[in-house]
């Protein structure tokens, strides 16, 4: 038994490096003055991130990712859950088309729906916007959403909720007393990961956001034009404030257990 | 179920949100993006028609197959490694760590994506380089050096870069819902660790499998970053086939002709796949 | 060489610290607030400070960018956004055509310009003038040539596109994504001068095609910018199709083996120019800055941009590059009679504008490379 929960440590630790491999060689990049990275390394320097955040429009897309990925995530998720709700509870005629808008999205070249997108946003002035970036980001991640309160509503035993309305709870009430408690993890799940989903998409937005940079459209950016090593400074700060963040979560909010 | 028929707020209010959002924001342009199919590009500016020319031309080219084939290979393997290189993790997460430890875990591999992905395949560049780490330290070994970008390797690293932490976290979701009096009761008959994992466990797990490998099937299929940066094109993908078709004086309409081939695809290919993992269940 | 790099890194450095201490977010929002505001639709780096931060603090304005990828997406975003979203647009001279056909650019008053300080061969564009109008301004150009590693080829071998399939880069030769510049090369190499490589008729076009597709087994990739850089840098590739020095200048500079020649079957011109978008109303402060970047001021900074390095249309730009930084004029060529200048080389006969093709169709071309590399 021993043995195996070792195997398994050693395991869960390869996948670990290999999944973090080229974060932290991006994290090594950044304190290294070349360049253009390449064995062996050059000297040690904080250059990279004194020139990347001295500029007030790293600045800016920081505070634009952050805005668009935070409203993306709580709609996001808010119409994955209502999705995932009513494919667990309802069956209703012409379900399966209406199945087909929570997965068609994501199958969506980015290119072209970049495009479309800044053609209808235009239509309805939404273009070169904030806003406009959310709405698209919020089609993408929709879907995310949706298969993991799905996936967790699976899990659930429908009886449950039919055994609530026969004790006198009303529809609304189990909601808030049964469902909601069971899925709550994955609605945390779902928040993190669309809000990621969000952070990470740079194709769509670099078409409707216009002058507005998010931080991965800056990163197309240098990365197109000028590849120099302030994409991985860049790159190393939000990893470590979005792992400060999950290790704070796991502390704090995760520390008083749920019970049911 | 006893309320499917009848259509109250409550019914209506989740219902609703879906249709209202994509119906406006996503059936608009993907419209949008049929209709542009069959225009026509006449001095590097779209102009709205209806003629097949876009279809005739990019369903006639061999590059398009050759690209088509090629990508549903790619998309496909990758689905399949990701499922089985993230099961053993998914597992040991399942049932060999506590609850707490699990979700911190799990969030863990939410973390990457908050790293752009165009970050990660840069370093991936310099790890997989012939001169790089990974290269060096095989060398010490007396092996190598090997060629690792530009090639199919390549690109399968940054799919599996892209989708892994996304299985898993599929795949853990399912197996820790398993109900553990189902894996005791198994084993008090005296069945094998092997027999109860494929008649007990993969069996009460299939929907997670099946999603996380369907989401890194279409995610794969869609990537035109490992393709391009980690793959060197070659060949290319129908990601690259999008962005090189564009290159012709703005031919978008027959961009968009692939962007719908590959939209039917994976439309076919999801449906077919998630009727088999919540088929058959109560 | 080494000494002059540590100096420069720490100068940078020292530089960069003192900016940061300075320049807070929060300050330089307040002032951009008052500042007039133009909207700058180019490659990356021409709206970077190095570039406009002198112009802005003398004219109190902003220059807000929009970097592009690639001319195609260029032109997409411009046909979906609305009229009047930018107020300037650098692109290549190629896209001066495809913005003009399209009609999202606007007429210039020609009197406006410096043209008398350019050299000749730069008064009248091909692309940017109908008849007497003109519709955009060259800023800056570079050559594309052979890009090698200094280790794998000797400068006399590098000095033919012959180079590409020599057995010592099998596997190693990468293309710049884009048909133009590498299929123009091919051109040159099969003899394609008269008028120029991209005015080839059926036949020879049919050999064009024939001598690339010789080529496919040499090839390790095709990259964009980002893939270029790594590729030559960390010597995954040795060679390099349908680029020049403002890639290997770069690299060359943080201290990579490599170097760009033009070969004896000539070499191609990429050239870039501002264009006034359709639509804006700040055309008093644009101009200004078309001339400002066109005065020798301008063109010492254009031409060392740090993004990538372009040289100069203009002779005051050619005697101000020597002045303030005669190293850099040498390595570029920038002085008149010296072997590597661009206009001697241009009056040889030996450099081609990169252009469009002109007897088959854009498609015709495009179609050829995305067969090519899928075969």
């Amino acid at each position: 038994m021993k043995a195996r929960a070792a195997l398994g440590w050693v395991y869960l630790a390869a996948l670990f490096t290999f999944v973090f491999a080229p974060i932290g060689a991006s994290v090594v990049f950044s304190f290294n003055s070349d360049r253009f990275p390449t064995l062996p390394l050059g000297h040690f320097t904080t250059d990279w991130y004194a020139r990347a955040f001295s500029r007030p429009e790293v600045w800016e897309a920081i505070g634009n990712s952050l805005i668009v990925a935070g409203v993306t995530s709580v709609v996001a998720t808010f119409i994955g859950f209502a999705t995932a709700y009513t494919d667990f509870r309802y069956g209703f005629r012409f379900k399966q088309a209406y199945l087909a808008l929570a997965l068609l999205p994501p199958t969506l070249p980015l290119v072209i729906l970049g495009l479309a997108m800044l053609a209808w946003l235009s239509q309805i002035g939404l273009s070169g916007t904030l806003t406009g970036i959310i709405i698209a980001h919020v089609v993408l991640a929709t879907p995310f959403a949706m298969a993991i309160c799905r996936l967790r509503l699976s899990q659930m035993d429908p009886a449950l909720e039919a055994a609530a309305w026969n004790l006198g709870a009303g529809q609304w009430t189990a909601m808030r007393h049964v469902i909601l408690p069971f899925c709550a993890p994955a609605i945390v799940s779902a928040l993190c990961l669309t809000a990621a989903v969000s952070f990470d998409e740079f194709v769509v937005a670099w078409f409707v956001s216009g002058l507005n940079r998010t931080v991965p459209v800056m990163i197309l950016e240098i990365l197109q034009g000028n590849v120099d090593p302030q994409i991985n400074a860049i790159g190393t700060v939000v990893f470590l404030t979005s792992m400060s963040l999950v290790i704070a979560a796991q502390f704090m909010i995760f520390r008083r257990r749920r019970h049911g | 179920m006893s309320t499917s028929r009848k259509l109250d707020p409550y019914a209506i209010l989740w219902r609703i949100p879906l249709l209202v959002w994509q119906g406006l924001f996503f059936v608009v342009p993907l419209v949008f993006m049929a209709a542009m199919s069959f225009w026509l590009v006449k001095n590097y500016r779209m102009e709205p028609a209806f003629v097949f020319d876009n279809w005739a031309k990019m369903l006639g080219r061999g590059a398009f197959w050759d690209a088509y084939w090629l990508t549903l290979g790619r998309a496909a393997l990758a689905g399949l490694l990701a499922t089985v290189i993230a099961f053993p993790a998914s597992l040991f997460l399942s049932f060999g760590l506590g609850e707490s430890g699990r979700r911190f875990a799990l969030l863990c591999l939410i973390v990457p994506f908050f790293t752009s992905f165009l970050v990660r395949a840069y370093a991936w560049q310099v790890i997989l380089a012939e001169s790089g780490p990974v290269n060096a330290a095989l060398g010490v070994a007396g092996l190598g050096p090997f060629t690792m970008l530009n090639s199919g390797f390549g690109a399968m690293v940054g799919y599996l870069t892209l989708v892994l932490p996304l299985v898993v976290i599929f795949q853990t979701w399912s197996l820790a819902a398993i109900d553990r009096s189902l894996i005791e009761a198994a084993g008090n008959l005296g069945a094998a660790p092997l027999r109860v994992l494929v008649s007990v466990i993969i069996p009460a797990a299939k929907t997670g499998l099946v999603l996380g490998a369907v989401f890194a099937f279409i995610m794969t299929f869609g990537d035109f970053v490992s393709p391009f940066y980690l793959g060197g094109s070659k060949p290319p993908t129908l990601t690259i086939l999008i962005i090189d078709t564009t290159k012709s004086g703005q031919q978008w309409p027959r961009a968009a002709v692939v962007a719908l081939a590959m939209i039917a695809t994976l439309f076919a290919v999801a449906t077919a796949a998630l009727k088999a993992a919540y088929g058959r269940r109560g | 060489m080494t000494e002059n790099r540590l100096h420069l890194t720490r100068r940078r450095l020292l530089q960069s610290g003192a900016t940061a201490l300075l320049a807070t977010p929060m300050l330089n929002r307040a002032w951009a607030q008052e500042a007039t505001q133009i909207n700058m639709l180019a490659w990356y780096g021409h709206a970077e400070p190095d570039m406009v931060a002198e112009f802005e603090a003398a004219n109190n304005v902003k220059f807000v960018p929009k970097y592009y990828a690639g001319g195609d997406n260029m032109l997409a975003l411009i046909s979906q956004s609305p009229p009047g979203t930018y107020d300037l647009i650098l692109s290549d001279a190629e896209f001066v055509q495809q913005l003009n056909a399209a009609g999202y650019i606007e007429k210039m008053d020609a009197a406006l310009y410096p043209f008398d300080d350019f050299y000749p061969e730069f008064q009248k564009f091909p692309g940017h003038w109908t008849d007497d109008t003109l519709w955009s301004v060259m800023v800056r150009y570079g050559l594309l040539g052979v890009s090698y590693n200094t280790d794998a080829l000797t400068r006399e071998e590098a000095m033919s596109y012959n180079a590409y399939w020599n057995p010592k880069l099998t596997g190693k030769v990468g293309h710049f994504d884009w048909h133009l510049p590498s299929l123009g090369q091919i051109s040159l190499l099969k003899g394609n001068t008269a008028p120029a490589p991209w005015d080839i008729d059926g036949a020879a076009w049919e050999a064009v095609k024939e001598k690339t597709l010789s080529l496919k087994p040499q090839v390790g990739g095709y990259f964009d910018y980002g893939g270029t850089f790594s590729g030559l840098k960390n010597g995954e590739m040795l060679a390099m199709v349908g680029i020049g020095d403002w890639i290997t200048g770069v690299l060359a500079k943080d201290g990579a083996k490599v170097d760009s020649v033009i070969p004896e079957e000539g070499g191609i011109q990429w050239t870039e120019s501002y264009s006034i978008g359709l639509g804006t109303t700040k055309h008093e402060i644009i101009n200004k800055f078309i001339n400002y970047m066109l005065g020798p001021d301008g063109q010492v900074k254009s031409i060392q941009m740090a993004a990538y390095p372009g040289l100069s249309p203009t002779k005051s730009g050619w005697k101000a590059i020597q002045a303030a930084n005669p190293d850099e004029a040498k390595r570029s060529g920038l002085i008149e009679g010296a072997d590597n200048d661009p206009i001697k080389m241009f009056r040889e006969g030996r450099i081609f504008y990169r252009d469009t093709p002109k007897q088959q169709t854009l498609e015709d071309w495009n179609d050829f490379w995305s067969d090519y590399k899928s075969a």
